[in-house]
């Protein structure tokens, strides 16, 4: 019964988009008159639930005033709606071929999946984006681009290809806390060696350990940091 | 076959002289832009003075032109290491990254300098005094690193 309803529904979004954007709307004010939201202080766009630290300097996230916007971003991508949602699965499913085929060693199938990455952030289609979160995503893109760019034409170069893929690991992880991760769970997974010695982030699809900064040498390195849903 | 090796180098000083006369545009903005690297960056003045002699002739909007560009088909040359250095890095548009860019890039210049990759070793054939002391290097890349922590801590 529940399930035809679902079905139903999917199909009236589709029909009727102005409708949908209502449905979003309220499911989005009812979640969030139960949970409040965390934020870091330095970071306004590191949000989390209470007692989570700042990604980026590690400080105690704070209760977040003046929630309805910030609980609207966050609140995004929990409607199941074809549009933002569906793109930034396309960009994660992106990240993710990437990181396999560094994983394994391919350095031309890296090149292939970044070339691939960069047209997909090309493409995204920004229309369904509230203005907070349009620039957020410009942020992102402008830097995340680049990479994706630059691994796709070091192709036969993997430590260079590693290295860009560092700093976009950080970009997507950024992004999928903002959008969410379109239902693919994902976990952030930390590698203490790579870069002399500073780490590196990067999110897979498994809870496995398959590390993509050394492929073959040292496969099983690393540890989960988080698991997304 | 003296004729000919005579009809060959005739033809090539003809072709030298030809192409004299295909001079790419030159990049010489001459003024400092309001998103200039030095307006959104404190720049020491030790910093400053090795980018403008190593970096920014292929890196900003304004390029020192030594003599030899301007005779062909060295301003090619310059005119190629010009347009793919600006591509990748313009410290004349620095300000206009996001400040998240701004981060990768100064990342990006602490290891390319640190791995050798840049200045690059073909352009140094040509520019040796682009080329970086040990000590100088050093300067750069703490300078670099430096700049990053200080963008991601303000951010």
């Amino acid at each position: 019964m529940i399930f035809c309803a679902l079905i139903l529904g999917l199909a009236a979004c589709k029909n009727n988009p102005s409708q949908n954007e209502n449905k979003a709307q309220d499911s989005g004010q009812s979640v969030s008159g139960m949970e409040t939201m965390y934020a870091c202080p330095m970071h306004p766009e590191i949000t989390g639930k209470k007692g989570d630290k700042c990604s980026k300097c590690g400080m105690e996230l704070t209760e977040v005033k003046g929630m309805t916007q910030s609980a609207s971003t966050n609140n995004a991508p929990t409607n199941n709606q074809p549009g933002g949602t569906a793109s930034i699965k396309a960009i994660i499913d992106g990240y993710l071929i990437l990181k396999n085929a560094l994983t394994s060693d391919k350095t031309q199938d890296a090149a292939a999946a970044g070339k691939a990455l960069e047209a997909t952030f090309k493409g995204f289609d920004k229309s369904v984006l509230t203005a907070e979160q349009k620039k957020m995503y410009d942020e992102v893109e402008d830097d995340a681009r680049e990479h994706a760019e630059h691994i796709g034409s070091n192709g036969g170069n993997i430590e260079h290809q590693r290295e860009h893929f560092a700093l976009l690991s950080k970009d997507v992880y950024d992004l999928v806390k903002a959008f969410g991760s379109s239902g693919q769970p994902l976990y952030q997974d930390f590698c203490p060696m790579y870069d002399k010695k500073k780490g590196a982030i990067w999110l897979s699809e498994t809870k496995e350990i398959a590390n993509p900064y050394y492929g073959k040498k040292m496969y099983t390195c690393g540890k989960v940091k988080e698991e997304i849903k | 076959m003296k004729a000919r090796l005579k009809r060959i180098a005739l033809a090539a000083a003809a072709v030298f002289v030809l192409i004299q006369f295909i001079q790419p545009a030159r990049n010489e903005s001459g003024q400092v832009m309001d998103t200039d690297i030095s307006k959104t960056l404190d720049i020491p003045e030790g910093v400053q003075v090795i980018l403008a002699r190593s970096c920014f002739d292929c890196h900003s909007n304004n390029t020192h032109y030594p003599w030899y560009s301007y005779i062909q088909p060295g301003s090619w040359f310059m005119a190629y290491h010009v347009r793919n250095g600006k591509e990748k890095l313009n410290f004349s548009e620095f300000g206009a990254y996001s400040k998240r860019r701004q981060g990768s890039k100064l990342e990006s210049i602490g290891k390319q300098i640190e791995g050798g990759v840049m200045p690059l070793p073909s352009y140094l054939l040509l520019h040796r005094n682009a080329a970086l002391s040990p000590s100088e290097k050093e300067l750069l890349i703490n300078w670099a690193n430096d700049s990053r922590d200080s963008i991601a801590t303000n951010h």
